[in-house]
């Protein structure tokens, strides 16, 4: 389980924080105890847990980070304020600390500083998406603070303060397992997705035609399953598992068309997007989806959830959609045009997919060119 | 999801939609904006510290965003607008713009102060003023006067004034020129607001601010001036002789500068005063002198080669010269001639007048009358003026008058309808 945080992490993360990260690993049970509390409700005992942590490791920046999480949830916002400030003096390439700075100012209504730290956030991790959103609604709000200033407007009844995405976690918390919904549980035992893959292209010619129709029902891990029957796969099953999809798309003699498929899989997305159904959503990405930036799976599934059923309407519009698709990848490129409780985004993008069994899933989502 | 806040599109956008006027500016003259002055000190980068106070420095900026963003480059006119706002937080305009900028961050926008439509609803007045604002200095600053030309007003300005002022009123716009041996020359110009119903004042309270020759007449004291009126006043000489003469009415015609909350005033905005933001005020305070800078206030201003309007000021200085010759030859019924039948001077007709007139003559005793320091300002609306200033000594004499005459041509007759002493 824990080695899960590592394909997380930036190399510059593992760099930076190479001490600090091994000695975490050590020390996930105190952490996911502490995470636990916090979930439970529990914020007096996750506090005097975190304490008593940070009494023996005060630089640890994951206790830290949490400790932060707990004196905001407890209303002490300014002791809160100090913890991330701390952080991001410490570990000015953490782009965490900063969010939550952020959004500890915008609940203040000091839009300038949490513009400062979502700035800086996303100094430290350009692709770093919770800032980018979060950012998005700090701009908003203070273009309409100028334009009150412009007009001459009372700005101090101004609506309240925009509701920011915090990070709870500055990692990915080890020991989430059974705390999370199911689609979440299923990211920890990613690592044996990639294992599984790339024995495809060694396989012999010969297995290709065989039962693809069959397999993909009983052995697609849908994003229900639990996650125990995949990780109890052993290798040789697994790659036999794998090896139909591969296969199928290869020639493409199975008759079907992949990129048609795929490009159903991309609209399929949207639809579930705009229709803020996060279930169908998130169960878009495939096991092997590495979160933007440095997010673990599940708190990127958990930001995810939070952002899209917070808002009352969404609309995701694709233009130009181009999809690519070559064996058992598939490239859609496309302007997305997104609106949401008045936010709009127009931006090109571009997901990355793999076909699992017949579904077609998103493996990597990038913004820009 | 990952979220390219600032595409390609977007700049593109604001290019084309936001500020369709300024993309003029790319081909504007390089504004006075000094790079040393565009930035506040940044704990990381050591920088010039910003004269916040100096005239025209505000402008100077916003201008400098308005390029940045004709040519596309709205991060780095963000950071020039963030610092603005910080060092003028009541510059209003300087706000709409900041708004605009972070609003791109997020979304097109479809117009310049693209405000939610529930506050255009709300403050549609004040953003159309705001909108008015920005054209008028865009304007001011895109249609610069030719070089070396003057307000065709300034026919001839002595030594006496070391300075003079024109003011645009189409333009929003305030000239100072120093006058120097060499003539006037263009120092600095400035947005200003007039009156809420225009110009063109006649009575009081009529929220028009007044068009014609006037001079400052006295410098009031900041401290014992309300808010209202910012960093000074500088009140004007209207009603001058021409309007009394019309018989309008008010008075307290002021330039002065802005409230605490208020860094500059719509165009149209006044009860009739030249309303300048307070840095540029107080530059013109610290500048020009009390009595001796005529402020000339007109619709549009012509802008004229000086030494074009020679040839046209020729009848007048004959008439002018006539009059003096006719005063050093003590011939009183020939130096009437040179005074309107409707003349008047602080109330007395011109046979009341008369017995001043004669003194004056017997007092010069056949000495040759010299005219020093003359200035003569014409204003031309429905009649055809001039405002005279000059010093009368007669040879032999120390010390004389400065007087003042107002003239208008009546039939081609140039004829004095005021005189008196100043």
């Amino acid at each position: 389980m824990t080695h899960s945080r590592l394909p997380v992490l930036g190399p510059l993360r593992l760099l930076t924080l190479a001490a600090a990260l091994m000695f975490s690993l050590a020390h996930a049970d105190e952490y996911s105890d502490v995470s636990q509390l916090v979930r439970a409700g529990k914020l007096p005992e996750a506090l005097s847990k975190a304490d008593q942590y940070l009494a023996t490791k005060p630089r640890d920046p994951q206790m830290r980070f949490l400790k932060g999480v707990i004196q905001r949830d407890t209303g002490k916002t300014t002791d809160a304020i100090s913890t991330f400030t701390r952080l991001t003096e410490d570990f000015p390439e953490l782009p965490e600390p900063y969010n939550n700075l952020a959004v500890l100012y915008a609940g203040q209504s000091q839009f300038d500083k949490a513009r400062t730290a979502l700035e800086m956030a996303i100094r430290t991790n350009p692709s770093y998406a919770t800032a980018h959103e979060n950012l998005g609604d700090v701009y908003a709000k203070l273009a309409s603070q100028a334009y009150n200033k412009a007009l001459q407007l009372d700005s101090s009844n101004a609506g309240v303060p925009p509701k920011l995405a915090l990070i709870r976690e500055l990692f990915s918390p080890t020991g989430a397992k059974g705390q999370r919904p199911g689609p979440a549980a299923v990211t920890a035992p990613a690592a044996p997705a990639p294992v599984a893959t790339k024995p495809a292209p060694t396989l012999p010619g010969p297995v290709v035609a065989k039962a693809p129709v069959v397999t993909p029902p009983a052995t697609t891990p849908m994003p229900a399953s639990t996650p125990t029957t995949v990780a109890a796969t052993p290798a040789a099953a697994s790659s036999t598992v794998v090896a139909p999809a591969t296969a199928t798309a290869a020639p493409a003699a199975a008759g079907a068309n992949p990129s048609k498929d795929a490009e159903a899989a991309v609209h399929a997305w949207a639809k579930a997007w705009a229709a803020r159904d996060v279930k169908a959503y998130l169960a878009s990405y495939g096991k092997d989806f590495s979160p933007p930036g440095s997010m673990s799976r599940s708190s990127w599934e958990e930001e995810r959830r939070m952002r899209i059923s917070s808002k009352s309407k969404i609309s995701v519009k694709l233009e130009n959609l181009t999809v690519t698709a070559s064996g058992n990848t598939a490239v859609a490129k496309f302007r997305q045009d997104y609106k949401a409780n008045g936010l709009a985004v127009s931006s090109r993008k571009t997901l990355d997919l793999v076909k699992n069994g017949d579904r077609w899933q998103i493996v990597k989502e990038s913004t820009g060119t | 999801m990952k979220v390219g806040w600032r595409t390609a599109d977007m700049s593109r956008s604001i290019l084309n939609t936001v500020l369709v006027a300024l993309a003029v500016l790319a081909s504007l003259p390089s504004y006075a904006v000094n790079p040393k002055q565009g930035s506040k000190p940044k704990p990381q980068r050591q920088e010039v510290p910003v004269v916040k106070d100096q005239d025209g420095v505000a402008e100077a900026r916003l201008i400098e965003i308005y390029r940045l963003i004709g040519s596309a480059q709205n991060r780095e006119a963000l950071a020039k607008a963030d610092k603005l706002v910080e060092d003028f937080p009541h510059f209003q305009l300087a706000q709409l713009v900041h708004g605009d900028l972070l609003t791109i961050q997020t979304r097109a926008i479809k117009a310049f102060g693209d405000v939610p439509d529930t506050v255009a609803r709300s403050a549609g007045p004040a953003l159309a003023e705001l909108r008015e604002e920005s054209q008028r200095r865009v304007r001011a600053l895109r249609d610069r006067p030719a070089a070396g030309t003057i307000p065709s007003q300034f026919l001839a300005l002595s030594q006496k004034s070391k300075h003079a002022i024109a003011v645009d009123a189409s333009r929003s716009r305030l000239y100072l020129f120093e006058n120097s041996a060499s003539g006037l020359n263009l120092v600095a110009d400035y947005y200003i607001s007039v009156g809420k119903a225009g110009t063109a004042k006649t009575a009081e309270g009529d929220q028009r601010t007044p068009l014609g020759v006037y001079y400052i007449t006295s410098n009031l004291d900041p401290k014992s001036l309300k808010d209202f009126y910012g960093s000074g006043a500088l009140p004007i000489s209207y009603p001058n002789m021409l309007d009394s003469k019309r018989g309008k009415t008010g008075s307290g015609i002021w330039l002065h500068g802005t409230p605490p909350n208020q860094f500059s005033r719509p165009p149209q905005a006044t009860d009739g005063c030249v309303v300048l933001a307070n840095p540029d005020l107080q530059h013109i305070i610290r500048t020009v002198e009390v009595r001796t800078t005529p402020v000339v206030i007109a619709t549009q201003l012509q802008w004229v080669a000086p030494q074009s309007t020679r040839a046209e000021s020729k009848p007048f200085e004959d008439a002018l010269h006539g009059w003096r010759n006719a005063k050093t030859s003590g011939n009183l019924q020939q130096v009437l001639t040179y005074y309107a039948q409707d003349f008047n001077s602080n109330g007395k007709t011109l046979s009341q007048w008369m017995p001043t007139l004669k003194t004056e003559i017997d007092q010069t005793q056949g000495r040759t009358i010299q005219l020093k320091d003359v200035s003569y300002l014409r204003w031309t609306d429905a009649a055809d003026t001039m405002v005279v200033t000059f010093g009368e000594v007669a040879d032999g004499t120390r010390v004389g008058w400065t007087k003042r005459q107002y003239w208008i041509r009546q039939s081609n007759q140039w004829k004095i309808f005021f005189e008196g002493v100043i």
